[in-house]
């Protein structure tokens, strides 16, 4: 009997011990931390607080700007079938020659038809030999094939997913030639597709200087040609870091005031900036490169379909660079929105945003914010 | 450290071990008695039978006074008369070694050579002595590096005071067998309570109710806990006597370079880590291809095989000579690492033996054709012999014509019965004509899929499905191809099987296979490339 007394009352003793532990751990928990309690980072929290930005969670990871509102309809009413807004706002881009808006429209519907491109199909039928179709066409192969790849690197890319990449963007080549040959003559927008075709294939770089010199001819600043050349030009894709950067420079070094080029050494750095310290970013080369950014930025038309683009990038080395007001203006003009180079590279770009975001409004001297 | 004191720290070590056996069975002995003072008496019974199960393996281990005999190794025994040139080549190595020479020599067919002895009476009196010498180790090495290895196995006997070390050996053994026994049982233990849980949940499915998860977990838990005991004691006596048997082993190196030569015995240290994972690519890649479907290489080229393979791959393999691993297998390796043996022996002055023409080992042999065959006849399984042999080309074309056939089958059964018993043929017809009707979707979407597969959507998982669609088309194509003839897989020794297409279709094939598998399929190039 006295076991059976004894297995009984060992447990329960057992459990009141781990328990009675357990509480005393709390309380001298609670007790550091309430020693610890900052009355600075207790106002500094206070002023982020009042800045009334907004939590990770409410951050739009896919987009770097809001949508034009008439844009935004036109990608919502697609996928139900009707393209015809689509369709018109593409053309009046043609028309206006506006080759920034319309690249940056056929990337948004080309996303759209790589998941589903039955709306596409129906525009193509209705309209054999439309340019605007013919474009979003080619470009939604080159995103499915990105789709079939995965973002991984290449170490983590089954052969599967190389096959079918290489066999949907082999496709696409055709596509692009039709794409050019429907295009208005000056339009550079089909051959912007053909450099990620371009990268995924890894094409000769003859064959890349042959689509810039089409590009070039036709709009010789633009943003996301000049954005996708410098990928294939990075040490990634088919380049190298010296290659990316020469090409950076060179883009920027003739461009007129807001065509925002200046930010492509900006991504040349990033893009190839393998150290653990801020300190490659606080050159005084990169001090240079970022007050040219904000210099091109303050020029561009504050329509720019890329604008946000760069003030995303420009917010990134400003915090980087301890620049805190500055910072914490170009977040508090893009809160809300996160999907852009760099945070798109993080594992988690809404909370690496936010806590930038956070760390630059903690130092910005309350009367700079005001200002803003 | 003497050889005197070796001898008694190995005495104190195998004491421990009889120690550690009575300790357990006071232990037992004790819990006996308190369930006899105080639990109820169907309790006290279930520890009575507990305590004996667990005591049992305990006297066995401790009543092995002798060191076990050596595990059968399968390998055909050589007289004298059969092999002369290698007897007189060991007898020569065993006198300028300082040591008796091997009463038997053994051939087996792994790539290992080892030198036993049943020593009596805790090793004070020497017993039959065996040399064991795998035929694939023969066939990689050279006349000079087979003498080194040689050597160095018999240097361990060079000292009568080493043949103390059987005792330590003899503990290591005791401690790794009483371990392999309480394991055994545990092993046992679970298999019977899985089977009894089976039945169990067996009758509950019959009864209508749900199938409970089978759960072992627990059961078998007294006997892993009385081998961890074991164990821990065996890492301990491995531990005490490692730098002795790590010294031994650099001793035997020096005997064998100052035999064989320093570079015949540095080299052969150096080829053997390569040669062992390149015999092992042999038997996975060459030997066993066809043993799937029935069918091994010529009688004699199981084993004998692999010297194809190390002329073929000489260079590549001698580039892996440079690597050497610099850790020990294990903390209880009794070798210290490859590299620092290499690193000893080469710091050696040279003796100028490198330059002597080097022979292959198998020139000590009368027959080395005759040994492989005895071997293989020896150690093969019985139905490993009744397999068809066939000549080394003709094997690589049928085995993987064969293992093509076979990994067609999940397109087989996704077809539906309509195809179960279709010839590659006829399955393919089938499969084209799905193609034509717009099924061949369904038909993919029935196979097994990879994760990025399963994950994507839309579009995408179209473009899976054109992989999978053209990947299965190939595979289907080659076999059919294959079968009758037409393709041909050809070996190579250096590079792995590749398969030779008739004129044309080399151009013609991956062009049909795109063309069958776009959203508006056309199967007629490929029906054509197959009727032609």
């Amino acid at each position: 009997m006295i076991i059976l007394l004894w297995v009984v009352l060992t447990p329960l003793a057992l459990g009141l011990l781990a328990i009675g532990l357990r509480l005393l751990n709390a309380v001298v928990r609670g007790y550091i931390e309430g020693s610890r309690a900052d009355p600075h980072a207790a106002r500094a929290a206070a002023r982020v607080a009042a800045l009334s930005l907004l939590d990770a969670e409410r951050q739009h990871t896919e987009l770097a700007a809001p949508l034009p509102p008439a844009v935004a309809v036109a990608l919502a009413a697609a996928p139900a079938g009707d393209w015809e807004p689509a369709a018109d706002l593409l053309d009046a881009t043609a028309a206006a020659r506006d080759w920034e808006r319309r690249t940056f429209l056929c990337e948004q519907l080309a996303d759209l038809a790589a998941d589903d491109d039955t709306w596409l199909r129906a525009w193509e039928e209705s309209r054999p030999g439309d340019p605007g179709a013919a474009l979003v066409r080619a470009r939604g192969t080159v995103f499915l094939a990105w789709k079939v790849r995965g973002a991984k690197r290449a170490a983590a890319t089954t052969e599967e997913q190389f096959e079918g990449f290489h066999r949907t963007l082999t496709r696409s080549r055709e596509e692009h030639l039709r794409a050019v040959a429907l295009a208005p003559v000056d339009d550079p927008s089909p051959y912007v597709g053909e450099i990620w075709t371009a990268i995924g294939l890894g094409l000769p770089h003859d064959e890349m200087r042959r689509l810039w010199r089409e590009i070039t001819d036709r709009a010789p600043h633009h943003y996301e040609a000049t954005f996708s050349a410098l990928q294939y030009w990075c040490g990634k894709w088919c380049g190298s870091a010296e290659s990316a950067r020469a090409f950076a420079v060179r883009a920027a070094a003739g461009a007129p005031p807001g065509s925002l080029m200046t930010a492509f050494p900006l991504i040349a750095h990033y893009e190839h900036d393998e150290s653990d310290s801020t300190d490659v970013d606080r050159t005084p080369e990169m001090f240079a490169a970022v007050d040219a950014a904000l210099a091109d930025v303050a020029a561009a038309d504050p329509g720019h379909p890329r604008l946000a683009e760069v003030r995303h990038l420009l917010a990134y080395y400003l915090y980087l660079q301890n620049r805190w007001d500055e910072a914490l203006e170009q977040f508090r003009l893009l809160d809300g929105y996160v999907g852009a180079v760099p945070w798109r590279y993080k594992g988690d770009p809404a909370a690496e945003f936010c806590r930038m975001r956070d760390e630059s409004a903690r130092y910005a001297t309350p009367g700079a914010r005001e200002a803003s | 450290m003497g050889a005197t004191l070796r001898a008694l720290r190995a005495l104190v070590l195998i004491a421990g071990f009889h120690l550690l056996g009575l300790v357990l069975l006071c232990a037992l002995g004790a819990v006996d008695w308190a369930a006899y003072r105080w639990a109820p008496a169907g309790w006290a019974l279930k520890f009575y039978v507990v305590s004996f199960l667990l005591a049992v393996p305990v006297v066995r281990g401790m009543l092995l006074l002798r060191t076990p005999r050596d595990e059968e190794v399968a390998g055909i025994p050589v007289t004298d008369a059969d092999e002369p040139r290698l007897w007189a080549a060991v007898r020569e190595l065993a006198e300028r070694v300082g040591t008796r020479g091997p009463d038997e020599i053994r051939l087996t067919a792994d790539m290992n050579a080892a030198v036993t002895e049943e020593a009596r009476l805790l090793g004070l009196i020497g017993g039959t002595r065996r040399l064991y010498l795998g035929l694939p180790l023969v066939a990689g090495l050279s006349d000079a590096q087979l003498r080194a290895v040689l050597a160095h196995e018999l240097g361990h006997y060079g000292n009568s005071d080493t043949r103390l070390t059987g005792i330590t050996e003899r503990c290591r053994v005791h401690v790794a067998r009483t371990v392999d026994r309480f394991e055994e049982k545990s092993g046992q233990t679970i298999a019977k309570e899985r089977a009894r849980q089976e039945r169990k949940s067996a009758k509950r499915v019959a009864k209508g109710k749900s199938a409970r998860e089978v759960d072992t977990t627990g059961v078998g838990f007294t006997y892993r806990a009385m081998a961890r005991i074991y164990t821990a004691y065996g890492r301990f006596c491995m531990r005490a006597t490692q730098s002795g048997s790590r010294r031994q082993e650099l001793a035997a190196d020096l005997g064998a370079a100052r035999i064989a030569g320093r570079d015949a015995t540095a080299s052969a240290l150096r080829a053997l880590p390569v040669l062992d994972s390149a015999h092992e690519f042999y038997l996975s890649s060459y030997a066993t291809l066809g043993v799937e479907f029935g069918m091994l290489p010529p009688r004699g080229e199981v084993f004998g095989g692999v010297r194809r393979l190390l002329d073929a791959r000489a260079e590549e393999l001698a580039g892996l000579w440079e690597a050497l691993p610099d850790e020990p297998a294990s903390p209880y390796d009794s070798h210290p690492p490859t590299a620092e043996r290499v690193a000893v022996l080469e710091a050696l002055t040279d003796d100028g033996r490198g330059a002597e023409e080097a022979r292959p080992a198998f020139g000590l042999f009368t027959s080395p054709e005759a040994v492989l065959i005895d071997v293989e006849e020896a150690t093969l399984a019985p139905e490993a012999l009744l397999m068809r042999r066939l000549d080394w080309p003709d094997l690589v074309h049928e085995a993987m014509t064969a293992r093509y056939v076979q990994d067609a089958e999940p397109v087989r059964e996704a077809l539906g019965p309509a195809a179960a018993d279709a010839e590659p043929a006829a399955l393919l017809r089938d499969f084209l004509d799905a193609v034509d009707a717009g099924t061949a979707w369904d038909v993919v979407g029935r196979l097994p899929r990879s994760d990025e597969a399963a994950a994507a959507t839309g579009r995408a998982a179209r473009e899976f499905a054109r992989s999978s669609l053209r990947r299965e088309l190939a595979r289907l194509t080659t076999a059919v191809l294959a079968a009758d003839g037409r393709a041909r897989w050809q070996l190579s020794w250096s590079d792995p099987a590749s398969l030779h297409l008739p004129d044309g279709y080399a151009a013609a094939l991956p062009a049909a296979l795109d063309a069958a598998i776009t959203d508006r399929p056309d199967t007629e190039p490929l029906r054509k490339l197959l009727a032609g």
